[in-house]
């Protein structure tokens, strides 16, 4: 037995020899590929980074009870923080229920390292915290009288006794006290108060509640001590506070701070005065500017109205003393900073340095939802806007200086002319300049005599594979930002006034990229669709996305905006125009210069629109346009709202989608080819069904003809839906009502075994409908949003990125939830994984690893220069940006690839192939001579 | 199963459920509200740091939240009856989510959530205790040069094979027998690898020392 496995063994042994030779090149190879889907622990925060917000401030104090001198804020995100003074950096944070159940409706004054918080809905909850650490200390749910009127409801904290005031129209307030740290009723009180009625405008400004009722200038203010058992309502007239001559219409409003005042306005908002109201009402006889916004406290034992005005970016804070009979001005501060816009106080802490001179810190909230410390001068500034992100787009840097002269020197134009005149003299005077340039530029650069031209800071350009990006974010407070894509660094930011989402709903705005970074000369240029605040009509802002610059500045449309969308066809200066469909079907280009441009494509242009409310969607074609004019012309509507179903979602592709292979491959050799079809949207409504149960209907519409290409019902399931959209496939997520999971259900369309058309897809002439594949699977977490990943040629597989409840950002492949896993295991494909009915949370697939982020709103998703690579920056409260590879890194060297020892194995080969030639011819000769 | 003694000594609340006024209602939907309750434990040395900051309980992927009071105890407030899966929520250590039902009379069942078979009821104590599973594994380790996975890789093993049956061969080698069967064989298959006996014979008269160059010969000759 033994001499045959010798001779084959003997057989492979030089074989063998040589394997080991390259042995180590092999190991070479294979760590070029990278198996695993996860990050190396060495890699934290080298390609990510998370940015954590808390909010718009809602409530703020100063506490300078504990050891460590903190802010405490409370905000309209529902969160509280505490913030380092000295930089505004987050100390602890806790994030409250999301929506309506979370709102915070009181919060006491800092007492003993002590908070208590009262949030939520009806029943309210009231939460009691300790400030150092940020742990709850107790919590306990109020029993609530009236849960139609919570919003009427008025709160007071003061000595551990929590008020709960509630207002009854025409018969009076009831007071019910509450010891808040056990949640114990200590008594409920019935204060008789005929004034109260739906009419009246009340406050609270303990101890009294206000009411202002008439709106001329007989308009009488009522008001009653509310803790104070046997008080009577009592009333003061406006031309006592006024004197006469004011006009209404009047507005009453509690003045922040630690005394108890109201501020009325009149003559439309153009000046107020302020009632004092601490044992007895008494008016101020003292004029402030309706813009400016007042905060009233006391240094000292003296009570100072402290007055804050914004004019042409200059803020100023003027106090005024109310102690003495005449009210004097004395001005604080005066402040040019571009971080503040229309400030407001929202807490204030002075620290006595002298008697004369106090030193003070006021927390500022602005207008565009940015906090800062003012003290003599601006400390600190967070950009909390950035807690609630409405539009994202992830634009390429421009080229560096050098690149670009390079560029100009082949300028395309010119180049043109060039083929066709064949200068070559020219051509040479032309490279000669511009080398002696460049020479001159060097020259200049070494000898340091001239700073660079450019306005550019010199890291931010284009680097090799296109990695490198700037994220440009819109926010809900109209502010928009630039955000470098390294470190997170803002980089500029603008502030669009007075422009709000087009719906109430949803802050829903429009951002779309006319042209990118790569048409130098031409500035790339970014427009924000949005609505104006007043009227309600279509404002664009158009502005270079690269250094934060107003472009053409604010156009303001006297049209209501339905529908938008960019077109694909350029103008000659590459600019991309927007086709805006108003509220009467009138469609628009802009900028106005491009409707020649946008009418020659009008033929093969539609465009679709989707009313929520009333459920019909409508489709329009451009083709009766005329060379001046775009036309929209109506050509299918579709109503599709049973009476009881809301449309919920419409998604569709991303345009700048690519789709690589056209079909797959099936185990016989044959080919099941893609249906994709680039017009294909799809439209969840959600709902009750006859029975009471919640349905939720999926449909599949082409919206270029108006067919229903595909539906499906899914019976006893309800919200929270997330849709993915891409290629030929849909990812979705429910919840299963009758199993209480979260399921995800996928849907593939194919279009058989024979494409209609090879070159390109027509919705007009395929009337095929494709053949659909579909699978639903359990999801073992909450999901907050969903979103594919995407690269530059789409050759990369796609991964889904599910943000989920837990703070993590999963990366899910979406071979897991291909709907051809097959159930019955015989009929299974290659290159399948069977079905399995639950997705498993692989732990190394979560993102974002232990940087967490909260109430995740949404995940933009961009490509990067490198195929391989797509660029994932994560929206909500917080902000994370990271890459993935979903393919792993097959474009690129891992980074820890060793080149030395490939540099070390190459020379030892070489050296050795050499000594063996050596010896072998030494052998040779030793061998012929015996 | 990590154990934390210093608060298994804390006690629990007892169920408390407290009902709102609108229960006087006629309807027959009970509009009770009540509380879960129940404790997290931390995990082995969380020592001093902030762990209960870091950690909330959250129930139907955040409808509801519970905050941890300093000893890890928490209270979910205002639940109306129904099904609910309580996980606790921290970046670094994996906690087993957990099924809290609540009927409409107000009494609570606890049960391992069991997503595939929604009927299979596993209970388990109320009120929760909650323990820390595993820690969290994010990271993938670096592969490092190591001696062993070196000698412990295929190819390697193949490479050494071959080497040591060189060594034993001309043990075998010494019955002439064999000798002549080999040198039999080698004849009938040496399909032009003369050099390769040439190359045992010559290992074998100068004996050892020879193996590397005879190794980087054949070699060449490839």
């Amino acid at each position: 037995m033994a001499p045959p496995i010798l001779t084959i063994f003997r057989g492979n042994f030089n074989r063998f020899c040589i394997d080991s030779q390259f042995f180590q090149y092999f190991i070479v190879l294979l760590s070029l590929f990278n198996l695993s889907l996860c990050l190396y622990e060495d890699q934290v925060g080298k390609f990510d980074w998370r940015q954590n917000y808390v909010g718009k401030i809602k409530f703020a104090n100063f506490d300078n009870v504990s050891q460590v001198k903190k802010i405490i804020v409370a905000t309209e995100e529902n969160v509280i923080a505490a913030l380092n003074i000295k930089t505004g950096q987050i100390l602890w944070r806790r994030v409250l229920e999301k929506g309506y159940a979370g709102r915070i409706r009181a919060f006491s004054n800092v007492a003993d390292d002590e908070l208590i918080l009262v949030n939520g809905g009806v029943p309210a909850i009231v939460r009691y915290w300790n400030l150092t650490t940020g742990h709850i200390l107790n919590e306990w749910p109020i029993a609530e009288q009236n849960p139609d009127r919570i919003e009427d409801v008025q709160w007071h904290i003061n000595d551990g006794t929590l008020y709960h005031i509630l207002p009854i129209y025409n018969s009076g307030v009831e007071v019910t006290a509450y010891d808040s740290k056990t949640g114990e009723k200590l008594k409920s009180r019935k204060i008789s108060a005929p004034f109260i009625s739906q009419e009246t405008e009340c406050v609270l400004a303990s101890p009294y509640f206000i009411c202002l009722k008439g709106d001329s200038s007989l308009a009488i203010l009522f008001y009653i001590n509310i803790f104070e058992p046997k008080s009577q309502p009592q009333s003061i007239t406006i031309n006592t506070i006024f004197g006469a001559g004011a006009e209404g219409p009047y507005r009453i409003s509690l003045v922040p701070g630690n005394i108890a005042a109201i501020s009325i306005s009149t003559d439309n908002n153009r000046r107020k005065r302020l009632l004092l109201l601490e044992n007895e009402p008494t008016p101020v006889p003292h004029d402030i500017d309706g813009e400016n916004s007042v905060y009233i406290t006391n240094f000292d034992d003296k009570k100072v109205v402290l007055e804050l005005s914004y004019n042409d970016k200059i803020t100023t804070v003027m106090a005024t003393y109310l102690n003495e009979n005449e009210p004097q001005s004395e001005k604080l501060h005066r402040i040019i900073h571009n971080d503040l816009y229309r400030p407001e106080i929202v807490a204030t802490t002075c620290t006595c340095k002298s008697l004369k001179r106090y030193a003070c810190k006021f927390l500022l909230s602005s207008e565009d939802h940015s906090i800062s410390l003012l003290d003599k001068k601006v400390l600190w500034t967070r950009e909390e806007a950035l807690a609630r992100i409405v539009a994202v787009e992830i634009v390429e840097l421009p080229m560096s200086d050098r690149d670009q002269a390079i560029e100009t020197e082949f300028d395309l134009k010119e180049s043109l002319d060039v083929d066709s005149t064949w200068d070559v003299f020219g051509m040479l005077v032309r490279r000669l300049s511009s080398q002696a340039n460049q020479v001159k530029a060097f020259i200049q650069a070494a000898l340091g005599l001239e700073p660079q031209q450019s306005n550019q800071r010199a890291d931010l350009v284009r680097d090799k594979f296109g990695l490198h990006k700037m994220i440009v974010a819109v926010t809900s407070a109209g502010k928009i930002f630039g955000i470098e894509s390294k470190k997170g660094e803002l980089i500029w930011q603008l502030r669009v006034p007075n422009i709000q989402g087009f719906s109430k709903e949803s802050d829903q705005m429009v951002l779309y990229v006319q042209r990118g970074s790569r048409h130098f000369p031409h500035p790339p240029q970014c427009s924000l669709l949005a609505a104006d605040k007043d009227t309600g009509s279509g404002v664009i802002f158009t502005f270079n996305p690269i250094n934060g610059q107003a472009l053409d500045g604010l156009t303001k449309l006297n049209y209501r905006v339905k529908q938008s969308m960019l077109l694909h066809v350029t103008t000659d200066s590459f600019l991309r125009s927007i086709i805006i469909l108003d509220e009467r079907d009138r469609a628009y280009v802009y900028p106005e210069s491009a409707t020649a441009v946008a009418t020659s494509v009008g033929r093969n242009t539609y465009i679709f629109t989707v009313d929520k409310a009333s459920g019909i969607l409508s489709g329009y074609s451009f083709s009766y346009s005329t060379p001046q004019n775009l036309i929209a012309n109506k050509v299918w509507e579709l109503v599709l709202s049973p009476k009881n179903q809301r449309i919920t979602h419409v998604v569709s592709k991303d345009p700048i989608e690519r789709v690589h292979s056209q079909g797959r491959v099936l185990g016989d050799r044959s080919v099941l080819y893609k249906y994709i079809n680039p017009n294909l949207v799809a439209i969840v409504t959600q709902g009750t069904s006859s029975v009471q149960k919640n349905t939720l209907n999926l449909y599949l519409l082409d919206v270029v003809s108006g067919s229903m290409v595909f539906s499906i019902v899914h019976k006893r399931t309800k919200g929270p839906v997330h849709i993915v959209h891409s290629e030929n496939w849909l990812v979705y997520s429910y919840f299963n009502e009758k199993s209480r999971r979260t399921e995800i259900a996928t849907l593939e369309l194919y279009e058989g075994k024979t494409q209609s058309n090879m070159t390109v897809f027509s919705s007009l002439t395929t009337t095929k409908l494709p053949i659909v594949e579909r699978q639903a699977f359990i999801f073992p977490a909450s999901i907050e949003s969903m979103r594919e990943t995407i690269t530059e040629k789409g050759i990369t597989s796609k991964h889904i990125l599910v943000a989920l409840a837990n703070g993590g950002v999963l990366e899910l492949p979406w071979m897991l939830v291909d709907p051809r896993r097959s159930i019955n295991p015989e009929m299974r494909e290659e290159g399948v994984i069977p079905y399995m009915p639950e997705l498993p949370i692989h732990v190394d697939g979560i993102i974002n690893y232990n940087q967490s982020v909260f109430r995740i709103s949404g995940i933009h998703t961009s490509p990067s220069g490198l195929e391989s690579t797509c660029l994932v920056f994560v929206h909500g409260l917080d902000l994370f940006y990271t890459r993935v590879a979903p393919s792993k890194t097959f474009d690129v060297l891992k980074e820890d690839f060793d080149y030395y020892l490939i540099v070390i194995v190459l020379a030892a080969l070489v050296i050795s192939s050499y000594i063996t030639k050596k010896l072998a011819s030494q052998k040779l000769q030793k061998q012929a001579w015996k | 199963m990590i154990q934390e003694i210093r608060f298994i000594l804390a006690i629990f609340l007892v169920i408390s459920s407290f009902s709102n006024s609108l229960a006087e209602n006629e309807d027959d939907v009970s509009t009770d509200l009540y509380v879960i309750e129940g404790k997290v434990f931390s995990w082995e040395n969380a020592g001093n740091t902030p762990w209960q900051l870091m950690t909330h309980v959250m129930a139907n992927g955040g409808e509801y939240y519970g905050f941890l009071r300093e000893d890890g105890t928490f209270t979910i407030s205002n639940v109306p009856f129904g099904s609910y899966v309580i996980e606790v929520i921290n970046p670094n250590y994996a906690y087993e989510p957990v099924r809290v039902e609540i009927n409409s009379k107000g009494k609570f069942r606890a049960r391992k959530v069991n997503l595939i078979q929604t009927s299979q009821v596993i209970q388990v104590p109320y009120p929760l205790k909650l323990r820390p599973l595993t820690p969290f594994r994010y990271f993938q380790m670096r592969e490092q040069w190591r001696v062993t996975d070196f000698l412990f890789n295929p190819m390697v093993f193949m490479m050494i094979l071959p080497l040591l049956f060189i060594i034993i061969l001309p043990k075998i080698m010494n019955d002439p027998e064999t000798k002549k069967e080999i040198e039999q064989l080698n004849n009938l298959t040496s399909y032009n690898m003369p050099e390769m006996s040439e190359v045992i014979t010559s290992f074998f008269s100068s004996g050892e020392k020879q193996k590397a160059k005879t190794v980087k010969a054949v070699k060449k000759r490839q």
